[in-house]
């Protein structure tokens, strides 16, 4: 019984870090219908930042989280400056849009391989090994902090969301991008801050990441196919069900992991994303899909 | 009556195809309810989304109380007063009621005249003040007409233009939506209405216009146009008497 | 009341303003097709081999095997990315799954997978069907999501399926040819196979099926609404892709004498198909061609000059990305649009 508690914990400290690595991707698929394959990568950039901070100044990965989320604000501006801003303006979902991001996904990739090798990093904090003692459940320190941080950042970009004028905006944009204009709401610029605060996000579960997970450059790949699968089963866009995705499948992901060893626990994402699209394919949260 | 919106020769189209709008002019007066009528792709969508700068005009003038607006963006315009509300479902599904009306006053700086204003509107409509906190796509059409018409009330706009306001509505749905209208009217608001329908668009009207070949072919009061034999032909759908 | 003049006068100047501009619109087709170049061109791909008697060709051999093998894989991962517009991101796993069929039979019975590659390939399309019953009810987005997440499973599967050989993966026995042939049979392999599917993708283009596809990856609603079944030409198109891309595995495998999961189901290979397709230009026949040749000259420069390393992807990158924004439509397709296309590769 003890085990079982401390397996739930696990998975929902894992849950939030899932939540908060896939909200970014779902906030930028809810306004601009982008599919960004490049937002796992962005993680491992986020990663990078804080390991470099801590393995050359001392920084303490929670510390360097804010500095690597305002660092990928603005690689997402130069981002969307670059590359998405004429694609935005039709904001449809598109094969060109998403094919871009793969691109600029082995771009991101080739960049950080070159120049840091394809070697496994993890940050080690000093409270890496520890770990919390409640009686007879263990958890991880690691995992804790990231867990609990985690989920402050996603209720902060919720209550952001919610409350403040400009989340409104947003939240306007992605249910009704044309009566939204005409409200005097700049969609273009939404784009643009929306994609650079999915771009903060990305960075700064990558700083929480990169003492928890070990990362190299081509785990992105892994998380694409994971998050991807919390985007669609939350129903595409929709944040709470991409939330309530990601701990309901990292809970069970915990399980399965503890009692069927750790390779398969991935593949409960996968299997999970399978099992949806046969039931019901337009997500948990989703709107029926055209012609179903 | 001053004009309020004079719309001066204007060329207009879609992409680099064909001129919808070929030499378009109307005048529109202030405090009535104006209704444009047509054959379908006449260009009455295509007026209306030239005037709130949706769509950019080749050639021609857009004067708002005397002044051009011609190249301002779709907010700006807002800003000067004209309000649009397009075809179909104009709201945002997931946000209730009271977030609807709020958007729908997303340009006014004072927070708070603007939650004011929201508790003005829902006073005048003890439907939506019931489901103030009640998600926009759970309610009716008609239900959801009136959330949109409330909403442009927000703004306090000189001109409402509104894109088939009756579109996919039961009969007596339609008539609580006019009277919505009539009431904006009263309000010290010009409305600038396309109407498929154009019979009911005429009589709810009292200025009338019809459109056709991108180009003003009639304009007068709307009664007058009713009863003109050469419309009720060729746009109203009876037989001439003479055939 | 005012009435405008000579309104009815308007009429006929705006249907006469609307017949030109539609004939404007209208694209040319191209009747005439040559052939002789192209049944030229591979009678002398055919004759390569030759050339060991020559010198030592095998590097020669060994490129134009696989880039012939790209060419197949391209090609029919046009028939559902291209002709469909359902883009798949892990179509390798296919690749994978005709691989270790015929691998596994190879290693077990001694039959060439010569000989097994087509059943290699129906497999590969039954797993198709079964997978595409599922994938191919979600539109766009999601579907390319489920390509890579079926790519990922499979990986996992057999990276721990050990009957196969688990992450080893699997080695089969090599050809006993003399050392100057033994690429022979697999060359010619990849040869037939790739002219088969360009054929295959030829004819579907020009084929009724092919106009179903055509219109449903415009707008499916209305494709399904004009009396298209778009669901079964949907699965078809994948089963049949499939097909070619399990054919190929099987082949790959004996050629290369061992089968494993970070060879065969590495997303690096289905990136590649994507690239190749796209830039050569989605949606055309000639396309998969222009863009493999291309891709894998391309690939071989990169190592030549920088090695295997990171560059390789950096690389790979930043020409998909270059491809995507200034040339959408790919090399056959930007020069079919400007009218500009050699009538050697016009073949839509």
């Amino acid at each position: 019984m003890t085990n079982a508690i401390q397996v739930l914990i696990l998975g929902v400290m894992l849950g939030g870090v899932y939540a908060l690595m896939a909200s970014g991707l779902t906030l930028i698929f809810g306004v601009m219908r982008i599919v960004n394959l490049a937002h796992p990568i962005m993680i491992i950039w986020g990663a990078f930042v804080a390991y470099w901070l801590f393995k050359l100044y001392g920084i303490d990965p929670l510390v360097s989280m804010p500095i690597a989320a305002a660092f990928m604000f603005l690689v997402g501006i130069v981002l969307y400056k670059l590359v998405y801003a004429r694609e935005a303006a039709s904001a449809k979902y598109s094969e060109m849009t998403v094919l871009l991001t793969f691109a600029v996904a082995l771009v991101m990739d080739g960049a950080v391989s070159t120049a840091f090798s394809n070697t496994q990093r993890v940050t080690s904090p000093p409270y890496a090994t520890d770990a919390f003692i409640f009686g007879p459940i263990f958890i991880p320190t690691a995992q804790l902090y990231a867990g609990i941080v985690s989920i402050i950042l996603v209720g902060g970009l919720f209550a952001f969301l919610q409350f403040t004028r400009t989340g409104y905006a947003i939240r306007a944009t992605t249910q009704n991008r044309t009566a939204a204009q005409l409200l005097g709401v700049n969609v273009a610029f939404i784009s643009l801050l929306t994609f650079a605060i999915g771009s903060a996000l990305a960075g700064a579960s990558g700083a929480l990441v990169s003492f928890v997970f070990s990362f190299f450059p081509a785990k992105h790949w892994e998380w694409i196919a994971v998050l991807m699968s919390l985007v669609v089963l939350g129903g595409m866009g929709k944040l709470v069900g991409t939330i309530v995705g990601a701990f309901v499948l990292s809970i069970i992901a915990a399980f399965v992991g503890t009692y069927a060893g750790a390779t398969w626990s991935t593949i409960t994402f996968f299997l999970a994303l399978f099992l949806i699209l046969l039931i019901r394919p337009q997500g948990l949260f989703g709107d029926p899909i055209e012609g179903t | 009556m001053p004009e309020l919106l004079e719309v001066h020769d204007v060329v207009a189209g879609y992409g680099n195809g064909p001129a919808i709008l070929d030499g378009t002019s109307i005048k529109v007066r202030g405090g009535q309810i104006q209704c444009i009528i047509g054959p379908n792709g006449a260009g009455k969508s295509t007026l209306l989304k030239t005037i709130c700068g949706n769509l950019p005009i080749r050639s021609g003038e857009v004067l708002l109380g005397g002044e051009r607006i011609v190249g301002l963006q779709p907010h700006e315009i807002l800003r000067k007063g004209i309000c649009f509300v397009p075809q179909e479902r104009a709201l945002f599904p997931r946000m209730s009621v009271r977030e609807n009306l709020r958007m729908g006053g997303y340009i006014l700086n004072d927070r708070a005249e603007l939650e004011r204003r929201i508790d003005d509107v829902l006073e005048r409509f003890p439907i939506l003040r019931e489901r103030a906190h009640q998600l926009a796509s759970t309610m009716s059409g008609g239900q959801q007409q009136m959330l949109t018409m409330a909403r442009t009330m927000i703004v306090r706009p000189r001109i409402v233009m509104l894109d088939e306001p009756s579109l996919g509505l039961a009969p007596k749905i339609v008539d609580q939506v006019y009277d919505i209208i009539k009431l904006l009217r009263d309000e010290g608001i010009t409305i600038l209405l396309i109407e498929q329908n154009a019979l009911m668009g005429l009589k709810n009207a009292d200025w009338g216009v019809v459109l056709d070949l991108g180009k003003t072919l009639f304009e007068g009061p709307a009664k007058e146009i009713l009863a003109d034999e050469r419309i009720q032909e060729l746009y109203l759908g009876r037989r001439s008497k003479a055939a | 009341m005012s009435l405008n003049p000579g309104a009815s006068g308007e009429v006929d100047n705006v249907v006469a303003a609307r017949r030109a501009y539609n004939a404007g619109l209208a694209a040319t087709k191209r009747e005439d097709r040559s052939w002789g170049f192209v049944v030229g061109f591979v009678i002398l791909l055919a004759a390569l081999p030759l050339l060991q008697f020559v010198g030592n060709a095998n590097y020669v051999l060994h490129m134009a095997l696989y880039t012939f093998m790209y060419i197949a894989m391209t090609s029919a991962w046009n028939i559902v990315g291209g002709y469909t517009g359902y883009i798949s991101l892990g179509h390798n796993v296919f690749f994978g799954i005709g691989g270790y069929f015929s691998g596994m039979i190879l290693a077990g019975a001694g039959i060439s997978t010569l000989i097994t590659a087509p059943l290699a390939g129906l497999v590969a399309a039954a797993c198709g069907i079964v997978v595409g019953l599922i994938t191919l009810r979600v539109r766009g987005p999601s579907f390319i999501i489920s390509s890579i997440a079926l790519l990922m499973i499979v990986r996992i599967l057999f990276d721990n399926w050990d009957y196969i050989g688990g992450s080893n993966g699997l080695s089969v026995p090599v050809n006993d040819l003399d050392v100057r042939w033994t690429k022979l049979p697999y060359f010619y392999a990849m040869l037939v196979i790739a002219i088969l599917t360009v054929i295959v993708s030829y004819k579907i283009k020009h084929s009724k099926f092919g106009l179903g596809l055509r219109a449903l990856s415009q707008d499916e609603v209305k494709a399904e609404s004009a009396g298209i079944d778009t669901f079964t030409y949907k699965v078809m198109a994948f089963a049949i892709s499939a097909f070619f891309v399990g054919m190929c595995g099987a082949i790959w495998g004996e050629y290369l004498t061992y089968i494993r999961p970070n060879i065969f189901l590495i997303i690096l290979v289905a990136a590649n198909m994507v690239l190749m397709g796209i830039i050569g230009g989605k949606g055309t026949v000639a396309g998969p061609i222009v863009g493999t040749v291309l891709i894998v000259a391309f690939n071989e420069y990169m190592v030549y000059q920088f090695g295997a390393s990171a560059l390789n992807i950096l690389g790979t990158g930043i020409v998909m990305l270059l491809t995507l924004m200034f040339f959408p439509l790919g090399i056959v397709g930007t020069l079919a649009k400007k009218r500009k296309l050699p009538r050697f590769l016009d073949w839509d």
